[in-house]
């Protein structure tokens, strides 16, 4: 609305182009700028980091890292965030694209009712639930040694009812046709779901994947209860952790940080092609 | 209906188990539990010998003050990042609604910090707001100097902590609500936008006469969810302040986990979760309400 040809005059249009670029570049900063500061002031030494001189040749290092990932234990931190992840969004897609398969294809008794179960559960925030979902992860034993945090990070949020009601809006648009011609191949169920209607919906997939690991990857709170002991420590948890335990140095902080995101960064670059544009609701976690 | 589909509903029960199964441990159990829980004197390393109290708890809630705090601060948070984000966010999807692909790299800058992590997020930002000291001074204080603005202690002033996660908060989610919208631009139809231009309309005319009245679906679905994700509020003020200066940005759920693990008064924590939870499915519901209007 607000493109340049609606201004009158070639000289003018020239202006307001010019205008829009130079709005666009100071937004662009505002948001770039915090992200491209701490990777450059993670190349800092840690005494010139809020000094000024950045533009002297001096003061660069790759120190920081080499300490974050000695102090943060940042190798551990990161194959359990990576595992936790991984089991999550892989282990989570097999078992909710089955139960949204039964909802869209199989035919039973109640299933509009317990379908609608499901849905409500959406609106559920993890907060909410995450004081009494530590005492039934407790009573389960998934609290305490490596495997048993590792279990308690990940099998709560394996089954998600936004994920199944997601996937069903997608089955319920894979043609019938497809499934049709396997049935008369003589195709059983387990055929019809895994070699017919997944293949199909390979974005919608993606899709699911992507929002689950960009959530996880960002998890605090149940971390937070969970992961108490020093090896079964997520990325993030060894952020925080760096970030309150003294000595406070912002460099080996930042490089943390860094760290912490670059992951997720390469990840979401070579993923993004596969991912549908998703509907609105995949806004809510 | 098809044949092979009804033929093919008994295997419905494996495909469904393994999902019903989770669901019905790790989020129907715990909330009936917390629903139990928020009426007795549970504590944290006993919950079974709990005796009832009846409405106690929640009676309780509100004259604990720590709590009541919380929740005026997490309301404030929402009131502060809610409107701001929101419309920032409409006017950012207005922006670059163009089809030249250079405005697909503004696109992916305004929804970088979507991507990266809440806890990076936090503590990057408390780096960027230090306050100045001995000739030091964070980028933030740093940059509004170059336009004379005197440096402030931003975390450290309780006048000025919750705002200054509120900002650091709209920066970080402003990129998703834009996109919402922008998908939500895209049903606008042009020949409405066409014509109002012919009649001549300005640009201000079209955006507030053609585009918000076709678009509002997505702005009550940007609010209400921008809402609920405001109540969720946890992380920025937890690592940045710890709650404080002086409870200024005490969260809900900050009030919550301490009441569990440091008070350890588990049937108040309950309660108040179960409070929360009131709050957050009245939006929900009301949002279903309004949207459903328009549709008919």
């Amino acid at each position: 609305m607000k493109r340049a040809e609606a201004t009158g005059g070639r000289s003018a249009s020239k202006l307001a182009a010019y205008g829009t670029w130079v709005v666009s570049a100071i937004v662009a900063v505002v948001f770039l700028g915090p992200l491209l500061w701490m990777v450059a002031a993670s190349l800092r030494e840690e005494a010139s980091i809020f000094g000024g001189g950045w533009l002297r040749a001096d003061g660069w290092t790759l120190e920081n890292y080499a300490e974050a990932w000695r102090r943060a234990g940042l190798g551990r931190a990161l194959v359990n965030s990576a595992l936790q992840v991984l089991v999550i969004a892989g282990g989570g897609l097999m078992i909710n694209a089955m139960a949204a398969y039964a909802f869209a294809r199989l035919e039973f008794r109640g299933r509009e009712a317990v379908f609608a179960g499901v849905v409500i559960l959406i609106v559920l925030p993890v907060e909410v639930l995450a004081v009494p979902m530590f005492f039934t992860a407790r009573d389960l034993g998934l609290t305490g040694g490596y495997g048993a945090a590792m279990a308690g990070l990940t099998v709560p949020f394996l089954a998600k009812a936004f994920n199944i009601y997601f996937l069903r809006q997608h089955f319920l648009s894979v043609p019938r046709a497809l499934e049709e011609a396997a049935v008369i191949d003589g195709a059983g169920t387990w055929r019809l779901f895994w070699n017919v209607a997944l293949p199909s919906m390979k974005p919608a997939l993606a899709t699911v994947v992507v929002l689950d690991l960009l959530a996880h990857w960002g998890d605090f709170l149940w971390p937070l209860m969970i992961a108490t002991r020093e090896e079964t420590r997520t990325v993030q948890l060894s952020l925080a952790n760096l970030f309150t335990q003294p000595p406070v140095q912002w460099g080996d902080i930042l490089a943390c940080a860094v760290m912490a995101t670059l992951p997720v960064m390469l990840f979401f670059r070579w993923f993004q092609r596969y991912v549908v544009a998703t509907d609105a609701r995949a806004g809510i976690k | 209906m098809m044949a092979w589909e009804r033929a093919r509903g008994r295997s419905a029960k494996w495909f469904l188990a393994p999902a019903l199964a989770l669901l019905a441990v790790f989020v129907v159990w715990p909330l009936v539990r917390a629903g139990v829980w928020s009426f007795t004197n549970a504590d944290l390393l006993s919950p079974e010998r709990a005796r009832g109290v009846g409405l106690d708890n929640y009676t309780g809630l509100w004259a604990d003050g720590r709590f009541r705090r919380a929740f005026l601060n997490t309301w404030m948070f929402a009131l502060l990042v809610v409107p701001a984000q929101t419309v920032l966010a409409f006017f950012m999807a207005l922006w670059v609604n163009r089809p030249e692909p250079a405005w697909r790299v503004l696109r992916g800058v305004f929804f970088l910090p979507v991507v990266v992590a809440m806890p990076v997020l936090a503590v990057l930002w408390t780096l960027l707001y230090q306050p100045a000291q001995g000739g030091e001074m964070g980028p933030v204080n740093a940059a509004l100097g170059v336009f004379g603005v005197p440096p402030q202690a931003w975390l450290r002033d309780p006048a000025l902590a919750l705002p200054a996660i509120a900002f650091m908060s709209v920066w970080q989610g402003v990129g998703l609500q834009m996109m919402v919208f922008l998908a939500g631009l895209q049903s606008v139809p042009k020949e409405l936008i066409e014509a109002a231009r012919i009649d001549g309309a300005g640009a201000w005319q079209r955006v507030w006469h053609v585009v918000v009245p076709s678009m509002r679906n997505t702005i009550i679905f940007v609010v209400t969810v921008t809402m609920i994700l405001a109540f969720r509020i946890f992380v920025q003020p937890y690592l940045m302040t710890r709650g404080g200066p002086g409870n200024s940005t005490l969260s809900l759920i900050q009030s919550v986990y301490e009441m569990t693990f440091v008070t350890q008064d588990l049937g108040r924590a309950c309660a108040a979760a179960m409070a929360f939870l009131v709050l957050v499915g009245g939006l929900t519901w009301a949002q279903r309400r309004w949207m459903k209007e328009e549709r008919e």
